[in-house]
């Protein structure tokens, strides 16, 4: 593992799109700075409108930026790519595809033969537990198992990197602890970087190697946070009494609650 | 006693069957064939102005014997075809590359809806111009009312499509093309699907029309001669074609073909 080249780098990131009822220009993020390391989750934590999602739909390729260069293994983005995969919040597996169709679909795309395909998927299908619903169709499923889904066909593409855009954040509280539990177990077996980003500071403290807490808008990288928790360790159910933990969380807390009163002020 | 089951329930729904519909049906038609004798024998000169049906009959029978009918009726399915077929395979197409790109998509949509507004009878006239009356013309006409319908209805599909579709299919490394084959196509489904009923239908009554202003042989043809040759009989019988080749094509084959993806993408779709 080569901790000394980063995978992601963005530097001096701006983005200003114009309002769209208004056309007043909106300054959605300023001066942004960041580096992902190989095997590293950096979770992305802010108040709402702090233009996190903004900074990750650049990032996936789907909003052109022209202030700052972002770039993964060294190649500017300028477009979407199956280096960078996405996981979207709201349920964005294809209805008319089987669950073993939509984890395959990135091979597909590759043209990947069949039957080397078909082995790929499976491993997927029983990392993230859907073994058994490889047939069914999205509307079969409950929406924790549409994000399994949709994490499993973002990892079977292989990306350099992974970004979530608060993918658990329209399940029920039980399954997103759940949910948490398994992309942690998943981050550890596959050792993929990830960029994770939400709103939740539970989630973000819990995740998170490094947490980057953003300022309200013009989103601005405020701080970061450093979670020294070994991931075999955490375990939510031992999270209520980790120092280490508790610490992390209440700091993430405090910065992230001034910021929201700045932006209700205003 | 499996098949026994299976007799007694194909029995049971043809029973049905004769009491609902089919009863209704032969009653009414019974009832205009009698309104349309009576009528028919209390005017003056049936023959120019309303033949019995019994006179369409024999009618009928006379064309059927010569090969008349047969031949016409084979033109004016073989046109039908050919013009809806090429309609088809260029509107699909053409509606989901339009709706690669939202803008384009956007621009396009009134300018398809007038389009496929401007029927295919008016469009005649200058078809004629250029190109006289020839098969050409009754082709392209049949192309045109059955390329417009199709392409805004799957325009109109592909708009409906939700972005994060497009969009996560992207970051999976999709072409556009990739996109347009995985999810345009597929999301489109139930509007391809009305919209090609829509088209075939449309292409119908264009393929008689266009045999009627510019053919020389087939349906349209048929009973537009048999006004000059005061066949009434002949135009007549060609009416009854008309309908009742419609009714059975769409009966029995492009309705169940419609219904049949919408029901199944409803149940996908949720």
């Amino acid at each position: 593992m080569n901790k000394l080249i980063p995978k992601l780098v963005v530097e001096g990131l701006s983005h200003h799109y114009p309002d769209e009822y208004t056309g007043e220009s909106v300054h959605a993020l300023e001066d942004i700075n960041l580096e992902l390391y190989e095997g590293e989750l950096v979770s992305v934590v802010g108040p709402s409108g702090c233009g996190k999602s903004t900074l990750l739909n650049i990032l996936a390729g789907l909003l052109p930026y022209n202030i700052g260069v972002a770039s993964v293994d060294g190649e500017v983005i300028t477009g979407p790519g199956p280096d960078r995969g996405v996981v979207f919040q709201e349920h964005a597996i294809l209805p008319w595809r089987t669950v073993a169709r939509n984890i395959g679909h990135g091979l597909e795309i590759r043209k990947i033969p069949e039957k080397e395909r078909k082995k790929t998927v499976q491993d997927f299908i029983n990392l993230v537990g859907l073994t058994g619903f490889e047939d069914k169709y999205p509307h079969e499923l409950s929406g924790g198992m549409k994000q399994r889904c949709q994490v499993a066909r973002t990892l079977c593409a292989d990306p350099v990197v992974m970004l979530m855009d608060e993918p658990f954040a329209a399940v029920d509280a039980q399954t997103r602890i759940t949910l948490q539990e398994e992309l942690n177990r998943i981050a550890m077996a596959t050792k993929k970087t990830i960029l994770f980003i939400t709103h939740a500071v539970d989630e973000a403290a819990f995740l998170g190697d490094r947490c980057l807490v953003f300022s309200a808008r013009p989103g601005r990288l405020k701080e970061i946070v450093k979670i020294d928790i070994p991931r075999e360790k955490r375990v939510w159910a031992d999270m209520n009494t980790d120092a280490v933990f508790i610490a992390a969380r209440d700091k993430i807390l405090a910065s992230v609650r001034e910021e929201v009163s700045v932006a209700v002020e205003e | 006693m499996q098949s026994r089951s299976k007799l007694d329930r194909l029995l049971w729904s043809l029973q049905q069957l004769m009491k609902i519909d089919a009863m209704n049906i032969v009653i009414l038609v019974i009832v205009v064939l009698l309104g349309w004798s009576v009528i028919s024998d209390n005017i003056e000169n049936p023959a120019r102005y309303l033949p019995s049906p019994i006179a369409v009959a024999f009618s009928s029978v006379d064309m059927l014997v010569k090969g008349l009918l047969p031949s016409y009726f084979s033109d004016t399915l073989v046109r039908l075809i050919i013009g809806s077929a090429i309609g088809l395979a260029a509107g699909i197409p053409f509606g989901l590359l339009l709706g690669l790109n939202r803008t384009v998509a956007d621009m396009f949509h009134p300018m398809m809806n007038f389009f496929q507004s401007v029927s295919g009878i008016a469009i005649f006239p200058i078809i004629v111009i250029w190109y006289g009356n020839s098969d050409m013309t009754v082709l392209i006409v049949i192309l045109y009312t059955s390329f417009f319908p199709i392409a805004f209805n799957v325009l109109s599909g592909v708009r409906e499509i939700p972005l994060r579709y497009i969009n996560a299919t992207r970051t999976l490394g999709a072409s556009r093309f990739q996109v347009m084959k995985d999810v345009l196509f597929p999301g489109a489904m139930p509007h391809i699907a009305t919209g090609s009923r829509l088209s075939i239908g449309f292409a119908w009554r264009a393929v008689i029309a266009g045999e009627m202003l510019a053919g020389r042989e087939g349906l349209g043809w048929m009973i537009f001669t048999g006004q000059d040759a005061d066949k009434t009989t002949e135009i007549i019988l060609g009416m009854v074609i008309i309908g009742f080749t419609w009714i059975v094509l769409d009966h029995y084959l492009l309705r169940p073909m419609e219904e049949r993806t919408i029901e199944r993408w409803g149940l996908v779709q949720r």
